[in-house]
C-alpha cells in the first residue's frame, strides 16, 4: 500500500476536464426548490402538500425512496467485489461507488422524513421494537449501514484533513466493517421485498410471490453494479483520468450474470405458481414485460458479447436500462401493481411531492459530483 | 482468524483444502444451529395460545336484524371522544372508528352493514407495525398505542379490510381504528356499540361461543341466513363475526382465504439472524480463501523467479561451464 495517500493534496486538474459549473448551477437550483417544498410539507402537513389518502397511503416519496435504496446498493456491491472477492483490479471504481452509497442513503433519509406522518418521532424504532416488522428491521439496518458507509468513505476525508491516527484505525477495521456492511445490506435489501409479503390481498399476483425477498436482493445487486459502472465512468470524466476499459467490461460481465439470474427467477416463479397466463392479461402483462425484458434481459444481452460491451453505447445504455427496470419494479410494487378499487381516482402526485422528490435526488447528485470533484483522491490506485 | 503462515523456509501447516473444510463446516454449523433455534423459538405475538383462545371475546353482528338506526355508530363516537359526535359517519376515517354502510340486495332493498376493525386473531397490522404500536391482547381486542405511532402507514397496507385511517389533515397526524372498547371489556362491560344496539343485532361474548351460536342460528333458520359466518376463518379468523341474508362480497366484504396475511413475512423475518450469520461467515470465508490463494500465487511466482535466478547465476559461476 502506498504511503502517498497520507500526504495527499489536491492536484490541479488538467485543462481538458470539462467545466461542470452549469450542471452544478442547475442541480443547485433544483435542490433549493426541493428544500423549500420540503419545508412546505413539514409546515403544512400531508393533506395540503400531497394527494395521498387512506386508499393510496404511499406515493412517489416511497417509490423513489425504495428505488434509491436499491441504487445506493452500489456501495455494498462494489465493496464486495473489491474487498470480499479480492478483485483489486476494480479498486478504481470503489470510491465513487461508496460515495453513491453514502449520499444515496442520506437521500433515503430525507425522503423518509418527508413521508413519515410524524417525522418528529423518526427515532421511535430505536425505543420501541417489533421484531416481526420488516420496516423495523429495515430502519435499524439503514441506521447501522449508514454508519458503516461513513466509516468506509472516511479515508478520503481523513486524508484531506491529514488526521493520521484516525486514518490508521479506520484502515485496521476496514475489512470487518466491510463484511458487516455487506451483511447489513443483504438483510435490508431483501427485507424490502419481505415488506410486500404482507400484501397478498393487494399486490398483483404477477409481482406477489414468496420469493420477493430474493428478487429484491438480486435486483439490488443488479442496480448496484450498474450504478457502480456509471459512477466510475462519470468519475473518470470529472477527475480527468483515463477509464480502464477492463473495469467496465469486467463489471458488465458480472452484472450480466446477475440480470440473467433475475430473469430466470422472475419467469421461474410464474411457472412454478402457474401464473404465466396472467402475462396475457393486458396492462399488467406489459408492465411486467417492460420491467423484465427491457430492464434486465435486453441489457444482459447487450453485455453478452465482448465486441458489444466494449462499445460506449452499451456501457452507458445498459446500466441505465437496468436502473430504470429496478426503479420501475419498486414503483410497480408500491403503486402500479397495487390492486386499488376500480372506481378510485388515480393518484397524481401533488406539485410539492414532485418538487421535494426531485430536489432530494438533485441534491444527492450534486453532493456526489462535488465530492468526486473535490474530495476523493485523484489517483485511483492509492488505497 | 486462521492466518496461514507461509515463508520460503517454513512450509504452511494449513492446506487449502483443510481450511475450506473447516471454514465451511463452521459456517454450516452456525447457520444450522441458528435455524434450529429460530424454528423452535416462540411464535409471533399474534399467535393465540390455547388459553387465550378460551378467553378471547368477540362480537356477533347479525346483519338481518340491523335497520340502520346508527345508534352504534354514534355511541362509538361518544365512547371514543371523537370529533363531531352528532354527525353520522359515512366511512372509516380519522373522525369515525365505525360506521354503518348502506348496500342493496337483489330486490333493491337497503341492507345495512356495520363496519369497523375486525380485531383479527392473527392481525397483519400487529405484525407489520414498525414500532409495535398495534398489539393483540389475549382477551381479543387489537389495541393501538398512539404515543408510539410514527405515521408510517404500513398498517394501512397490511390490513386486508382497509381499516386503519390516517389523520391527513393534522400536521401531527396519527392512525386510528376501533379497539373493541378494550378498556370497557377489561372491566367486564360490553363494547359501546353492542350496548347501544336496540334491535339485538349485536351480541358480545366469548368468540368460540359466538361461533357456535352463529352456526346454530343458521341451522335453525336456513331461509334467513346464508350458510357462512364471515370472520370465522377469514385470514385466520376475526373477532367480529357476521351473519347475513346475502353473499358477503355483495356487501363490500373482501373475499379472503383462511391463511393469515402475515404468515410469509413472519417466516422470513424469523430467518433474519440465520441469514446474517450465514452471509457474514460466507463473506469472511470467501475473502480469506481468495486472499490466501492470491498470496500462494504470489509466493509461487516469487519462488519460481528466485529459482530461475539461482540457476542462471550458478551456471554463470560454474567453472566447468564453457564460456
Amino acid at each position: 500500500m502506498s504511503t502517498k495517500g497520507l500526504a495527499w493534496r489536491a492536484d490541479p486538474l488538467p485543462k481538458s476536464v470539462p467545466t461542470i459549473a452549469w450542471v452544478i448551477g442547475v442541480l443547485g437550483f433544483v435542490t433549493f426548490a426541493g428544500i423549500v417544498a420540503g419545508v412546505g410539507r413539514l409546515v403544512l402537513g400531508l393533506q395540503a402538500s400531497t394527494t395521498l389518502n387512506d386508499t393510496v397511503p404511499w406515493g412517489i416519496w416511497i417509490g423513489f425512496d425504495f428505488g434509491l435504496i436499491a441504487f445506493a446498493g452500489a456501495g455494498f456491491t462494489m465493496a464486495a467485489v473489491v474487498h470480499v472477492f479480492n478483485l483489486e483490479r476494480f479498486h478504481a471504481a470503489l470510491r465513487p461507488a461508496l460515495l453513491v452509497g453514502l449520499l444515496g442513503y442520506m437521500g433515503v433519509l430525507a425522503l423518509l422524513v418527508l413521508d413519515l406522518g410524524r417525522p418528529d418521532r423518526f427515532y421511535h424504532f430505536i425505543l420501541y421494537w417489533n421484531l416481526h416488522s420488516p420496516l423495523f428491521e429495515i430502519s435499524w439496518c439503514v441506521l447501522l449501514y449508514t454508519t458503516v458507509l461513513v466509516i468506509e468513505v472516511s479515508p478520503d476525508l481523513l486524508r484531506h484533513l491529514k488526521w493520521r491516527w484516525p486514518l490508521q484505525v479506520v484502515k485496521w477495521i476496514m475489512l470487518p466493517v466491510t463484511i458487516i456492511g455487506v451483511t447489513l445490506s443483504t438483510l435490508h435489501q431483501s427485507t424490502l421485498g419481505t415488506l410486500y409479503l404482507n400484501m397478498p390481498h393487494r399486490l398483483h399476483p404477477l409481482w406477489y410471490t414468496p420469493i420477493l425477498p430474493i428478487l429484491f436482493y438480486v435486483s439490488s445487486i443488479m442496480a448496484g453494479l450498474s450504478l457502480g459502472i456509471l459512477a466510475y465512468k462519470l468519475a473518470a470524466r470529472i477527475q480527468g483520468f483515463k477509464e480502464d476499459p477492463r473495469v467496465v467490461t469486467g463489471l458488465g460481465t458480472g452484472v450480466m450474470w446477475v440480470a440473467l439470474l433475475y430473469v430466470a427467477l422472475k419467469v421461474g416463479e410464474l411457472i412454478w405458481a402457474g401464473e404465466l397466463g396472467l402475462l396475457a392479461g393486458g396492462q399488467m402483462g406489459w408492465l411486467w414485460g417492460a420491467e423484465v425484458v427491457l430492464g434486465a434481459l435486453l441489457p444482459a444481452i447487450m453485455w453478452s458479447r465482448r465486441s458489444w460491451r466494449e462499445q460506449p453505447l452499451v456501457q452507458w445504455v445498459a446500466p441505465l436500462l437496468m436502473l430504470g427496470g429496478v426503479l420501475l419494479n419498486r414503483f410497480s410494487a408500491t403503486l402500479f401493481a397495487q390492486l386499488f378499487p376500480a372506481d378510485m381516482e388515480p393518484y397524481t402526485p401533488h406539485l410539492l411531492e414532485w418538487l421535494s422528490t426531485i430536489g432530494v435526488l438533485a441534491g444527492v447528485a450534486l453532493a456526489w459530483l462535488l465530492a468526486v470533484r473535490f474530495l476523493i483522491n485523484r489517483e485511483p490506485n492509492t488505497h | 482468524m486462521m492466518q496461514p503462515t507461509a515463508s520460503p523456509t517454513q512450509p504452511c501447516n494449513l492446506t487449502r483444502r483443510a481450511f475450506v473444510k473447516q471454514a465451511g463446516l463452521g459456517a454450516a454449523a452456525i447457520a444450522a444451529s441458528t435455524l434450529l433455534a429460530d424454528a423452535q423459538s416462540a411464535a409471533a405475538n399474534s399467535e393465540p395460545t390455547p388459553a387465550a383462545e378460551d378467553l378471547a371475546v368477540g362480537v356477533m353482528i347479525d346483519l338481518t336484524r340491523c335497520n340502520g338506526c346508527q345508534s352504534c355508530a354514534l355511541a362509538c363516537k361518544v365512547a371514543n371522544r371523537m370529533p363531531q359526535p352528532e354527525t353520522v359517519p359515512t366511512k372509516l376515517d380519522s373522525s369515525a372508528l365505525s360506521f354503518v354502510d348502506t348496500r342493496q340486495n337483489a330486490a333493491g332493498e337497503a341492507v345495512f352493514v356495520k363496519r369497523q376493525c375486525m380485531n383479527c386473531v392473527h392481525p397483519a397490522c400487529v405484525s407489520a407495525c414498525t414500532v409495535g404500536a398495534l398489539r393483540k391482547t389475549a382477551e381479543g381486542p387489537v389495541t393501538y398505542e398512539s404515543s408510539k405511532c410514527i405515521g408510517c402507514r404500513y398498517c394501512q397496507y397490511a390490513c386486508p379490510f382497509g381499516v386503519p385511517a390516517y389523520e391527513w389533515d393534522n400536521v401531527f397526524g396519527l392512525i386510528s381504528k376501533c379497539q373493541m372498547c378494550f378498556q370497557r371489556v377489561a372491566v367486564g362491560q360490553q363494547p359501546a356499540c353492542v350496548a347501544a344496539c336496540p334491535n339485538g343485532a349485536l351480541h358480545f361474548g366469548k368468540r368460540q361461543a359466538l361461533v357456535a351460536q352463529a352456526h346454530a342460528l343458521i341451522e335453525s333458520m336456513p331461509d334467513r341466513y346464508i350458510d357462512h359466518v364471515y370472520g370465522e376463518h377469514e385470514v385466520g379468523g376475526t373477532s367480529m363475526l357476521y351473519l347475513s341474508a346475502i353473499p358477503f362480497t355483495s356487501l363490500g366484504f373482501p373475499a379472503l382465504g383462511d391463511a393469515s396475511i402475515s404468515r410469509y413475512a413472519e417466516a422470513v423475518m424469523q430467518m433474519t439472524p440465520a441469514v446474517a450469520v450465514t452471509v457474514a461467515s460466507l463473506a469472511t470465508g470467501i475473502h480469506l480463501l481468495l486472499r490466501r490463494r492470491q498470496r500462494v500465487a504470489e509466493f509461487t511466482f516469487q519462488h519460481e523467479q528466485a529459482k530461475d535466478h539461482l540457476e542462471t547465476e550458478s551456471k554463470r559461476l560454474d567453472p566447468r561451464t564453457p564460456e
